[in-house]
């Protein structure tokens, strides 16, 4: 008798121990998302030079660059144009300025074609966080232009500049004997750092949050390393640092995400997601054998895109790695950018846009 | 230029040179020479591309930059590791994933033994070996073709030290050009403001300081578009005293500017006038009459030197 008392007791604490659960535990099932086809433009009908068309509403048109095709569009649909490049164009939401390979000035356009002001320059332009920028051929050497086309300085750095990211209030740039330089609106070194540890030095990826205040970089082989530097009070110092298994020996996909939060970069199983926050890192995985190509980061979205000549492939997460899509597709040249729930796909010569909906 | 010859030359005179000079600081800077000069035997680096044709020197001025290499002029040729090294850096003409355009166009960075590495620039698009890691002397890593931001059809071929910090004038690490042409001494000239006196064609100068500047140029057999090519080492005297001594062995950056050894604190923009000539040395001439000389060598202990006088009011 005592011991069936017992078994019934243990039963009903089970019972009441799952109720408890349940009620303060559970959390609901995820709901499905799916992306809705809005529109789809076909290049050949675009405009094939900037003028014919005006960007209608307040949001800014949305630069594109499709193989040897650039241009712009709006979030509604209207390609503004479709221009072929003889060899290279800087491209921002704002501005663009397509150069000669013997580029000895350019001038900076707007989307609607109208010039914003002419450079007299040697080098090729490069735009970045409202910023103009000039690398001269030695690629060793940065200006940055005013708004007039005059360069405000130049900055010679120790050897060939690799890669490079910029916020409103610091440009980033990394170099092939391993130094990270830190340059302010002036052309003044605000950070100069050669991370160490690693057999042979040199910076393969950078990226600076949009507030400034943070700066990452993928350094080194054997072993590459993640390296993540805050700014306290005046001087930059290292907040985050771990050794990758990655032996990447060209520049590799990396930048923070528009809020600041989340830095991205690419590792050989995906993409790696580093939280500001937790100081935690994750990998939206991508699949293998593709070569990855382009990475969008507005919005909650993190749309990864890759390819290997003939067939693309997109990605979508949702931050830090909740992969939402999957999808293959035939495209010798892509493109994608998002902006909200919105994502932009390029395939070839068509342009479309779907969104994001919860179902 | 062609290939061939041996170092023992260069650094006899080198030496001489060192022990002739009688300031501090050019006897450091050459003494400074004289040691990398010392080492050449320890490099076994074989060219690039044979035959070597030298299209650009070391610190020469063109389009507003400073050329910290060697431009070896070559159609379609196979490029070669200059030594044995691993691959550490490669990149494809165009816009890199950061958004930055390569200037340089498809190129690889070489890592050699001695903390130097070597970036060999422009070579054709897609034909950079950038599978390989371990790369043994002479082995082909890729084609000149002229990608990027180069005038004519070739390579770029520049020397890093590692530990120094420093570029290296590419001729000290490679195996000697066979060349008995020296350096061709243009024009001399002494400017202030914006006036511009080239010595000898005007009689007399008014007395004042001016910054004294040469047009000189090395000799080469490139079909490139003709720019004036730094030679070695420039040397200036004023009335039988040496002024200035500019050697393009090196050079480094800091604070953002190219400095060449051979005149410490002064930046490779502020080595060169906007006429295009080398500016050697600022001097205030009063009355009467001067000599100056400029004497100009190339790697190969090739020597030409001019002597001007002329009066000043």
């Amino acid at each position: 008798m005592e011991d069936t008392g017992k078994k019934r007791f243990a039963a009903a604490g089970i019972v009441a121990a799952g109720i408890v659960y349940f009620l303060a535990c559970a959390t609901p099932l995820p709901k499905e998302l799916v992306l809705v086809p809005s529109w789809a433009r076909s290049l050949a009908q675009a405009p094939s030079a900037p003028g014919a068309r005006e960007a209608a509403g307040a949001l800014a048109p949305i630069p594109f660059r499709l193989g040897d095709r650039y241009g712009y569009f709006t979030q509604d649909g209207t390609v503004l144009f479709s221009a072929a490049q003889s060899y290279g164009v800087a491209l921002a939401e704002d501005a663009f300025a397509p150069y000669e390979r013997l580029s000895e000035g350019f001038s900076i356009l707007s989307p609607e074609g109208q010039v914003q002001a002419k450079a007299a320059i040697v080098g090729y332009p490069f735009f970045a966080a409202g910023r103009r920028f000039v690398i001269a051929p030695d690629q060793a050497s940065v200006s940055e232009l005013a708004s007039s086309g005059q360069a405000t300085w130049t900055y010679h750095f120790p050897s060939i500049v690799t890669t490079f990211d910029a916020s409103p209030s610091v440009a980033a740039f990394g170099l092939v004997d391993g130094g990270i330089v830190g340059l302010d609106k002036a052309g003044k070194a605000v950070l100069d750092f050669a991370p160490g540890g690693s057999r042979i030095a040199g910076v393969y990826g950078v990226a600076i949050s949009p507030d400034g205040q943070l700066v990452a970089a993928v350094t080194g082989l054997d072993k590459q390393r993640l390296v993540v530097m805050e700014k306290r009070a005046t001087a930059y110092r290292v907040a985050y640092h771990r050794y990758l298994s990655s032996d990447f020996r060209r520049v590799i996909y990396m930048g923070f995400t528009s809020d600041g939060r989340h830095l991205e970069y690419e590792s050989p199983s995906g993409i790696g997601v580093y939280d500001r926050d937790t100081r935690q890192e994750t990998i939206v995985p991508v699949p293998t054998g593709y070569k990855l190509g382009l990475t969008a980061r507005a919005g909650r979205l993190l749309a990864i895109l890759s390819g290997d000549g003939t067939e693309s492939r997109l990605v979508c997460a949702e931050l830090p790695d909740r992969r939402v899509l999957d999808v293959a597709f035939q495209a010798k040249q892509a493109f994608v950018d998002t902006r909200g729930d919105a994502i932009f796909l390029g395939a070839d010569d068509i342009l479309e846009r779907m969104d994001l909906r919860e179902r | 230029m062609s290939r061939g010859g041996s170092s023992s030359g260069r650094r006899s005179h080198l030496s001489d040179l060192a022990v002739l000079t009688r300031s501090r600081t050019l006897r450091r800077a050459l003494a400074s020479l004289v040691a990398v000069s010392a080492l050449l035997p320890a490099f076994g680096w074989d060219w690039p591309l044979a035959p070597p044709r030298v299209a650009a020197t070391f610190g020469t001025f063109a389009k507003g930059r400073v050329i910290t290499g060697l431009a070896l002029a070559s159609d379609e040729s196979p490029v070669r590791a200059a030594d044995d090294g691993e691959l550490s850096f490669s990149a494809e003409e165009g816009n890199s994933p950061s958004g930055l355009p390569m200037a340089l166009g498809t190129f690889i960075v070489l890592e050699h033994p001695k903390s130097m590495a070597a970036a060999y620039s422009h070579l054709a698009p897609g034909s950079a070996s950038t599978s390989l890691r371990k790369v043994k002397s002479g082995e082909i890593i890729g084609k000149s073709g002229g990608s990027g931001w180069i005038e004519g059809n070739g390579i770029l071929f520049q020397v890093l030290d590692r530990r120094a910090g420093t570029w290296v004038n590419p001729l000290l690490v490679l195996p000697p050009l066979e060349d008995d042409k020296p350096p061709v001494i243009r024009s001399l000239a002494l400017s202030r403001a914006d006036k511009v006196f080239v010595v000898g064609s005007s009689p007399s100068i008014p007395q004042g300081t001016y910054v004294i500047s040469a047009d000189v140029t090395e000799p080469v057999d490139s079909a490139w578009p003709s720019v004036p090519l730094a030679p070695f080492g420039i040397r200036l005297s004023i009335d039988g005293v040496e002024a200035a001594r500019d050697s393009f062995d090196v050079a480094r950056c800091s604070g953002g500017k190219i400095i060449f050894f051979g005149r410490p604190g002064v930046d490779a923009d502020e080595l060169r006038t906007k006429e295009g000539r080398y500016a050697l040395a600022e001097r205030l001439f009063t009355r009467g009459r001067t000599a100056i000389e400029v004497g100009v060598e190339d790697e190969r202990g090739n020597k030409r030197a001019s002597t001007w006088t002329f009066v000043v009011e």
